[in-house]
């Protein structure tokens, strides 16, 4: 389980012009259990992309973070570099924005793959290639666009190959931030049919970052609501259509209600 | 404005620019002038070595003494400069240990060096002998004045060449350093400036032109940008040089020609990213003319950034000059650092370790870049950042 | 390019004003004698023709006899142009090779008293002419203290002997050497710094580290890979400054090369000669422009798509 306690932090800014800081998180908790789906959702600038880029440690240096992030009991705010790399991608994984240019534009992606084989698993060799065409195979690519350079691969096959590099290592849990945007309607879809069903399958713990609340109600089973940095609402998908906690939730349920009844 | 009156550069230009208008005045003699024995050390240097002295007699005040701790000068002169020759009248110099020598009656028009056969008889000495050494056989209190009989007029001049001249000392021909160094900074900040002004102008036509007329016109510029760009800037302009003149105008000329290709590349990209924003595709829809748009808008938007760049290529123009000058490609009239660095190379500073030779002309260039680097690097703070990294390849 | 340059050399040296024939004969020179040596120059015919002459011969390498020292150009390039190669591409291969790890150094070392020194070091050698700064060396270490000759590429006499010859050619191109990588390796640190750190806040890296790689794989295999077809971009826009290097350290150091031939050329107004070695220069340029170019397809797989109909 991955439990996120009294989370704060703040960001540090040391720019020639600027000098200040800026909290991005107060005291957020939260937590996943494996083989759940939890959803993390909020207008952008709510802090959820902080939340969720601090649970592997990449929040920038100098950032000033509080709380506890346990992995299975361990913190991991407590971790060397060298004691999180050991976690990383073999513990917790991650998939990346859309719009991000994640992978190394001058390596092919089967590269990217065959690297954390062989750096966490120790495979190298024929045993590795056929681990990156099941991987392929598995996010529902095709295994001849392994040698591939990023640039040459659409945005949907970009997304597949980033979920197949995530698998790579068997990881309990899964980060995703907002797997799905920059993606069309129908690979949108196919992309979440996907998660679901490794979810389901290999018992991932899955943290989905979205700012779209239908996508991710429909997908989780447990929603929490970030606003301002502060957590407002918490819930099974259910709870909060009829029953929000937070004026702000209201709000955003009715809207989409709204939108519904109109289509 | 503000942050620019807490640069460091920004008081160095001006105290410079200033030096280079006003810096002749706090010399007595042009830079040309020859004031001092070749390879002077400046005055802070060597304390052991005498100074040049120039000691004037006259009626009102007919006695000189001077302190002496050194070894004896290396040349001595005298020179009347009379309305009329005095009888009865003679220079005399007195040593520390109270003996007198007679140095020259008071003549009109007199010139005694210490080297003429003449003058040496005269203090007894073989023609071998050397005067300046029975002139000054020890350290001690000197005393030079004219003795005798009878009023005179005008003036007595002595003078003790000595090893040590001046701020900076001297360079081969015993000219003044720091008199060449402030005759320097003109030319440098002339060649600079005016080199980078006409180069700007250039490439801002021509990437203009190519950014917003596109087509066959650009592609045509462009490839002449990194044609011009692969070849070897030095040898053309030392080509140039040679066949072309050596002139202060025509090299800044030749310079600005050879130097524009920078900033056509950087306006061209700023002017494609211009070109499509709405309110220029806008005034294009209402019918304003290519022209206008380029001037009252495309010009403007890209002021800012052409400041930085016009400011960034200043260092670019002093070096070059500075190299063709060292090469020996530059009038031999125009004193400029880049020259003073070549007299150093050609005319011996190496074997008489002449090292002041070679300090305050490169250090000034060096100085003189680093400043215009550090104000090109404010401006380009201040331009508008998504301009800039539109316009870096 | 290279018709380019041919019509740019031929414009340069050719069309000068003042009649070249002029600076090597005597005045006392019949006008029998001046035309005969018109006409060895080709310098009777039309312009059009003298062109295609001039093209003709040059791409033959057949650059006609020096004014000057009255022997064929060819010759005296020939014996020259190992020693302006072997000056550039050492000095060139250090600076470079120090600049990249240096300039890696400083970025993965924000902050560093090495990234000051860096940022420094790249001021520089933006604003210290190479001359005064050879200048200073050859005084300090030639003049001052006598550890290097002070001219020249080989000792008068050269010692007999391969290695002896060897170890005297090394004595004497170490301090033009050293001083063209010292004057290189600033501005190349300054430029690999700047790649680098805006290369390390791209996202991959960030998700590089998120896949748990050791440090060194997100250096040299990500990081480091990265910058390479922008630094071969760069190589290739130095290369011009490079030359233009060769003639003014040639010059300082007094060594028998292609730089300082061709400023005597210039300054002696030899014709064929300054022509035939500016031609020398720029094929230099050239041919590492092509390679570099030939480099940057290899290690840019973007590049190497697109150009995937040449190479």
């Amino acid at each position: 389980m991955i439990s996120v306690e009294k989370l704060s932090i703040t960001y540090k800014r040391q720019s020639a012009r600027e000098r200040g800081s800026v909290k991005a998180l107060r005291e957020v908790s939260l937590s996943v259990e494996k083989g759940q789906i939890a959803a993390l959702a909020g207008e952008s600038g709510s802090g959820k992309s902080s939340l969720l880029m601090a649970i592997p440690g990449l929040l920038p240096p100098g950032t000033e973070v509080t709380g506890r992030i346990l992995l299975d009991g361990t913190d991991l705010l407590t971790l060397s570099e060298e004691e999180l790399n050991r976690l990383r991608w073999r513990k917790i994984a991650l998939i990346p924005q859309g719009a991000m240019n994640s992978f190394t534009p001058v390596l092919t992606v089967g590269r990217h793959v065959e690297e954390v084989l062989s750096v966490h698993l120790g495979l190298t060799g024929r045993a590795a290639a056929e681990r990156i065409d099941s991987l392929f195979t598995l996010a529902g690519l095709e295994g001849t666009l392994a040698g591939r350079y990023p640039h040459e691969l659409s945005g949907g096959q970009k997304q597949r190959a980033a979920i197949a590099l995530a698998l790579a290592c068997d990881p309990d849990y899964l980060l995703c931030d907002e797997p799905t945007t920059a993606l069309d309607v129908i690979t949108q879809k196919g992309v979440m049919d996907t998660l679901k069903r490794l979810a389901e399958e290999k018992g991932l713990g899955l943290l989905l970052v979205s700012h779209d609340l239908p996508l991710a109600a429909s997908v989780a089973s447990r929603i929490f609501i970030l606003k301002d940095g502060l957590l407002v609402e918490e819930g099974t998908p259910r709870d909060l259509i009829t029953n929000p906690q937070s004026v702000h939730t209201a709000a955003l349920v009715n809207a989409l209600l709204e939108l519904e009844e109109e289509s | 404005m503000s942050a620019l009156l807490k640069r460091w550069s920004f008081w160095s230009l001006l105290a410079l620019v200033f030096i280079a208008i006003f810096g002749n005045r706090f010399f007595a003699a042009p830079p040309e002038a020859e004031v001092a024995a070749s390879f002077s050390k400046p005055l802070w240097l060597d304390r052991s070595l005498p100074p040049t002295r120039e000691i004037t007699l006259t009626p009102e005040e007919p006695s000189v003494t001077l302190e002496w701790a050194y070894p004896p000068p290396a040349a001595f002169s005298l020179r009347t400069d009379l309305p009329e020759s005095a009888a009865g009248l003679s220079v005399v110099w007195r040593r520390p240990d109270g003996s007198e020598l007679t140095l020259a009656p008071l003549k009109k028009g007199l010139e005694v060096d210490g080297r003429d056969m003449a003058f040496k008889r005269a203090l007894g000495l073989t023609p071998f002998g050397d005067a300046a050494g029975a002139l000054f056989p020890g350290s001690g209190r000197y005393e030079v004045s004219v003795k005798g009989e009878g009023p005179w007029k005008g003036s007595v001049k002595i003078r003790l060449e000595g090893g040590r001249w001046g701020l900076l000392g001297t360079d081969q021909r015993g000219r003044d350093i720091a008199a060449l160094f402030v005759a320097g900074v003109r030319v440098s900040l002339l060649v600079g400036i005016f080199a980078t002004l006409i180069a700007t102008f250039l490439g801002t036509s021509v990437g203009l032109l190519a950014g917003y007329a596109g087509g066959w016109t650009d592609s045509l510029l462009m490839r002449l940008v990194d044609l011009l760009l692969s070849i070897p800037l030095l040898p053309v302009l030392m080509a140039l040089a040679a066949f072309w003149g050596k002139g202060l105008w025509q090299l800044i000329l030749i310079l600005s020609v050879f130097s524009w290709m920078g900033t056509a590349r950087t306006i061209r990209a700023l002017t494609l990213t211009l070109r499509d924003v709405p309110y220029i595709e806008g005034l294009r829809g209402l019918g304003a003319p290519s022209g206008y748009i380029l001037r009252r808008h495309l010009l403007p938007e890209t002021l800012p950034v052409l400041l930085a760049t016009m400011t960034l290529g200043v260092p670019g123009a002093i070096l070059s000059e500075a190299g063709l000058s060292f090469l020996g490609l530059s009038d031999p009239r125009v004193i400029s650092w880049g020259r003073m660095l070549h007299e150093a190379q050609s005319f011996g500073a190496f074997t008489s370790g002449a090292w002041w030779m070679l300090l305050p002309p490169g250090l000034g260039i060096a100085f003189l870049c680093l400043i215009f680097l550090d104000l090109g690097k404010f401006l380009e703070e201040r331009a508008d950042p998504r301009l800039l990294s539109g316009g870096k390849p | 390019m290279l018709a380019a340059v041919l019509v740019l050399n031929f414009l340069l040296f050719r069309m000068m004003p003042g009649d070249p024939v002029a600076s090597i004969i005597d005045p006392n020179f019949s006008p029998e004698a001046k035309a005969a040596l018109s006409r060895m120059y080709g310098l009777d015919k039309s312009l059009p023709v003298q062109f295609l002459l001039y093209v003709k011969s040059t791409l033959t390498f057949d650059f006609g006899i020096s004014f000057l020292t009255g022997r064929p150009v060819l010759d005296e390039l020939r014996s020259r142009l190992p020693n302006t190669v072997f000056l550039l591409g050492t000095s060139l291969l250090i600076s470079s090779f120090l600049g990249t790890w240096l300039g890696m150094a400083a970025a993965l070392r924000r902050g560093s008293l090495l990234e000051k020194g860096v940022l420094w070091s790249g001021a520089v050698s933006f604003s210290f002419p190479s001359f005064f700064v050879q200048l200073l060396l050859l005084m300090a270490f030639a003049s001052a203290l006598p550890l290097f000759p002070l001219r020249g590429t080989l000792s008068v006499p050269p010692p007999p002997g391969g290695w002896a010859l060897a170890g005297d050619y090394l004595w004497h191109m170490a301090l033009p050497v050293f001083s063209l990588s010292l004057l290189g390796f600033g501005g190349w640190a300054l430029y690999v710094r700047n790649l680098m750190v805006k290369i390390l806040g791209e996202d991959f890296i960030l998700l590089a580290r998120a896949r748990g790689l050791p440090r060194k794989n997100i250096v040299w295999r990500h990081a480091f890979r990265t910058l390479l077809p922008p630094l071969l971009t760069i190589f290739l826009l130095s290369l011009p400054g490079i030359v233009s290097g060769a003639v003014i350290t040639e010059t300082v150091f007094s060594l028998h090369g292609v730089g300082r031939f061709l400023l005597e050329a210039v300054t002696g107004h030899d014709y064929p000669a300054a022509g035939a070695s500016f031609f020398l220069l720029a094929l230099l340029t050239i041919g590492a422009n092509l390679l570099s170019d030939l480099l940057y397809g290899i290690t840019d797989p973007r590049v190497r798509l697109d150009r995937g109909g040449r190479g």
